[in-house]
C-alpha cells in the first residue's frame, strides 16, 4: 500500500516530514546538589523521544517521497547537537540560532518554529516528542498548530498517509483513539511509536556534509515584546530517602509489599 | 591542546556503547561459557560500521580515523573483552595488507576483511621463541611460483574464522623474514584445539600448524625480506588496540565498584561513607583518567604518523602502562566489592580473569620495556 500524496490533477505530489528536535542536557551526566540540577559541563544532546520521532519520520519520508528535515531552535551548541538528528537519517536541517533563544520558553520557541515552518515549502507534517527530557511541558506542538491554524494530534503511536490525509492512533491512558486529519497537521508522538535506531558510524561521519541553513529570529522578522511571557520560579528534585531496612527473606518481602499495598 | 571530543567522536563513542550495551551484554554469559563469539555479532558490528573503522570507505571501511578507534574499542570492551580482541586483530591484519599490499591484494582481502566475512589472523609468535622478531622459525621456500611454508605459531587469535592469515616466516635462500597471506584453510593449514583460557573467553586461542602450506607467490606481503617492517607497524598498531581494550575493562571494573559501593551499606549507610571506599574510589578514577589520556593519544599519534611503525615506542608505553594499571584497578575494584569480589555471580570477578592478560599478550611487559629502553638509550 503507498501512502504517497495524490493530488485533484492526479499527479504525485513530494512532500516534507519535518520533526522538531530539542537539544537537551544529557540527563545521565545531571547530578543533584541541594535538590537543584547542577548542569556546568553537562553536554547537550538531542531528546530521546524526538529520536523516537525521527524514526517514524524516516518510514513517512518513504511514503510522502520527501525530504526528512530537522528543525530546531535555540543557542549556538545546536549546530553540533543536530549532527545526531542528521546521523540519524535527516536530510536536512534548519536552525533558528539566537542568543535570545537561550532557555527559552514553549511560547517563544513555538512562534519561532511557526514562523520557519510558514517559510519552508511542502510541509505535509511535523513531529514532536510528546515531551521533551528536561522540562516536559509538551507545549509547543499545540502552540505551533494553533499559530498556523493547522490540525493537531496528540500522542501519536502510529502515522499513516494516504491520498493526503493522515490516519494516526493515538495511545490514551485507558484507550486508543483513530483520527483522520487532513495534510498539513502537526502530531506529538510517544516513545514507543518507534524505537529509535543507533546511528551507523558512517552516517555520523556524513552528518556534517548534509544541508544545514541557519536563520536568526531577525530572519523570521520575530521581536521580542517585553521579554518571556514565562519565569520559571523554582525547579527542584524530589526529597528521596534510604529506609535502611534489611530484609531477611523472600517471604518477609511479600508481606511487606502486601502490607504497604493494603487489602486487595 | 584539546582534550575535548569532537560531535562525531562523542556521538561514535555513544553508538558503540549503545551497541555493546544492547547486544552484547544480553550475551556476555553464552560467548564466555561457549568461548565463541556468535557469527551474528560480527555482522551487526559490520551494519554500524564498528568493525574496520579506520579503513577506507573504498574497501567497505567506515572511512574514520584511530582516535575514534580507540574510543569504539574501549566501549566494546567495556562490556564484552573476547569481541575488542577480535576486531584489534582484524585491524592489524587489515592494516599491515592496507599498508604493505598490492593492489590485487587489497582488492582481495580488504573488503571481506571490513565486512566481516573474512576475518584476519595475524601469526608471529612462535612455541620456542615467544615474541621474538630476530628468532622466528617457521620457514618459506621458494618453489616455482609458490612459497612452501612450514610451522608452528602460537597463541592465534581468529584462527578458526573464514579469512586470511597473515604469516611471517623465514626465507630459507636468504634467512631474511618476510611476510606471507595465505587463506585459512587451504591445504597445510591446520589449527589446535583452542587454549583454555583463564579469561577473555570468546577470543579463542589456536596453535597454527603449517605444514607445507603453499602461498602463491603474488602473496607475499611487502619486499622481500621486509618482515620486520610489516611486524613493527603490526606491533604498534596492535598495541593500540590493547590498550583501548583493557581501557574498556578498567572502566568496567570501576563502574562496577562505585555501583556497589554506593548501593552496599553498613550499619545503615552506604560504604561510600567510609574513607577507605573513597580512597578506593579516587584511586580508581585516578588510574583511569591517567591511563585514557595516554590511550587516546596514542590514537591521536596513530593517526598523524605518516609511519606507523614510528609510535612504536608510544604505543608500547602506553600499552605497558594500561594494562599494568588495568590490573592494578581491578585489584581495587575487587578490594572494594570486599568478599562478593571474589564471586562468579559479581561481574567483578571475570573482570579480575580478564584484566591479567593484558601485561601478558601483545608482548609481555618485561619484553616491551626492554624495547622502549633501546629507543630511550640509543645513540
Amino acid at each position: 500500500m503507498g501512502f504517497v500524496v495524490v493530488s485533484d490533477h492526479g499527479k504525485e505530489e513530494a512532500m516534507n516530514i519535518v520533526v522538531a528536535m530539542k537539544q537537551v542536557p544529557d540527563l545521565k551526566m545531571i547530578r543533584i546538589r541541594d535538590r537543584r540540577p547542577l548542569l556546568e559541563d553537562v553536554p547537550f544532546m538531542m531528546g530521546e523521544i524526538d529520536r523516537s520521532a525521527l524514526e517514524a519520520g524516516a518510514e513517512l519520508r518513504e511514503a510522502l517521497k520527501g525530504k526528512l528535515i530537522v528543525l530546531s531552535a535555540g543557542t549556538e551548541p545546536l549546530e553540533d547537537t543536530v549532527k545526531e538528528a542528521l546521523a540519524a537519517g535527516a536530510d536536512e536541517a534548519i536552525l533558528i540560532l539566537d542568543e535570545a533563544l537561550r532557555d527559552g520558553e514553549s511560547a517563544l520557541v513555538a512562534q519561532v518554529l511557526a514562523a520557519a515552518l510558514a517559510r519552508m515549502p511542502d510541509v505535509g507534517i511535523i513531529l514532536f516528542g510528546e515531551g521533551s527530557a528536561d522540562n516536559y511541558s509538551g507545549q509547543v506542538m499545540a502552540r505551533v498548530a494553533e499559530i498556523l491554524s493547522w490540525p493537531q494530534v496528540g500522542y501519536a503511536r502510529e502515522i499513516r498517509i494516504e491520498g493526503g490525509v493522515a490516519q494516526i492512533t493515538r495511545s490514551l491512558e485507558d484507550c486508543e483513539e483513530l483520527l483522520e486529519v487532513p495534510l498539513p497537521v502537526a502530531v506529538s508522538v510517544v516513545a514507543e511509536i518507534r524505537q529509535p535506531k543507533t546511528p551507523s558510524v558512517t552516517g555520523i561521519l556524513r552528518a556534517g556534509r548534509k544541508p544545514k541553513t541557519l536563520w536568526t529570529l531577525a530572519d523570521l522578522n520575530i521581536g521580542l515584546n517585553g521579554g518571556a511571557p514565562v519565569r520559571t520560579i523554582s525547579r527542584l528534585a524530589p526529597v528521596s530517602s534510604r529506609l535502611g531496612q534489611v530484609i531477611g527473606s523472600v517471604d518477609e518481602l511479600v508481606e511487606i509489599v502486601k502490607a504497604k499495598r493494603g487489602p486487595s | 591542546m584539546d582534550f575535548k571530543l569532537t560531535k562525531e567522536q562523542e556521538l561514535i563513542q555513544r553508538t558503540a556503547r549503545e551497541f555493546a550495551e544492547k547486544n552484547l551484554l544480553p550475551q556476555v554469559e553464552s560467548i564466555i561459557e561457549e568461548n565463541r563469539v556468535p557469527d551474528a555479532v560480527i555482522r551487526d558490528l559490520k551494519d554500524l560500521d564498528l568493525f574496520a573503522l579506520f579503513m577506507p570507505e573504498a574497501y567497505d571501511g567506515a572511512g574514520a580515523d584511530y582516535q575514534s578507534y580507540v574510543l569504539v574499542m574501549e566501549q566494546i570492551a567495556r562490556i564484552c573483552p573476547a569481541v575488542a580482541v577480535i576486531m584489534s586483530v582484524n585491524a592489524v591484519g587489515l592494516a599491515a595488507v592496507e599498508i604493505f599490499g598490492t593492489e590485487a591484494q587489497k582488492k582481495t582481502y580488504l573488503p571481506p576483511g571490513c565486512r566481516g566475512d573474512g576475518v584476519l589472523s595475524f601469526a608471529f609468535t612462535e612455541p620456542g621463541t615467544g615474541s621474538d622478531p630476530k628468532q622466528i622459525t617457521a620457514t618459506a621456500t621458494r618453489k616455482g611460483d609458490a612459497y612452501i611454508l612450514n610451522g608452528t605459531k602460537r597463541f592465534i587469535t581468529n584462527a578458526s574464522f573464514a579469512g586470511p592469515i597473515i604469516i611471517i616466516a623465514r626465507e630459507t635462500e636468504t634467512g631474511e623474514v618476510s611476510g606471507f597471506i595465505a587463506d585459512k584453510f587451504c591445504d597445510g593449514y591446520a589449527i589446535s584445539e583452542p587454549w583454555k583460557k583463564m579469561g577473555c573467553q570468546g577470543a579463542p586461542l589456536y596453535d597454527v600448524y603449517l605444514k607445507d602450506l603453499a602461498v602463491p607467490a603474488e602473496n607475499r606481503l611487502g619486499a622481500p625480506g621486509k618482515g620486520f617492517r610489516i611486524l613493527k607497524v603490526a606491533l604498534a598498531l596492535g598495541k593500540i588496540g590493547i590498550s583501548a581494550i583493557f581501557l574498556g575493562t578498567m572502566l568496567a571494573a570501576y563502574e562496577e565498584a562505585l555501583r556497589y559501593a554506593r548501593e552496599k551499606t553498613h550499619r545503615g549507610e552506604p560504604i561510600t561513607k567510609f574513607q577507605a571506599i573513597q580512597m578506593a574510589i579516587v584511586d580508581m578514577a585516578m588510574k583511569y583518567e591517567a591511563a585514557r589520556w595516554m590511550t587516546y593519544r596514542i590514537g591521536y599519534l596513530a593517526d598523524h604518523a605518516k609511519d606507523k611503525g614510528d609510535i612504536l615506542k608510544d604505543s608500547a608505553m602506553a600499552k605497558i602502562f594500561v594494562t599494568e594499571t588495568a590490573v592494578d584497578l581491578a585489584r581495587i575494584a575487587v578490594g572494594v566489592h570486599g568478599s562478593y569480589g571474589l564471586m562468579k555471580d559479581y561481574k567483578v570477578s571475570q573482570i579480575w580473569r580478564d584484566v591479567i592478560f593484558g601485561p601478558q599478550v601483545e608482548g609481555v611487559s618485561h619484553l616491551l620495556k626492554v624495547l622502549v629502553a633501546g629507543e630511550i638509550l640509543k645513540g
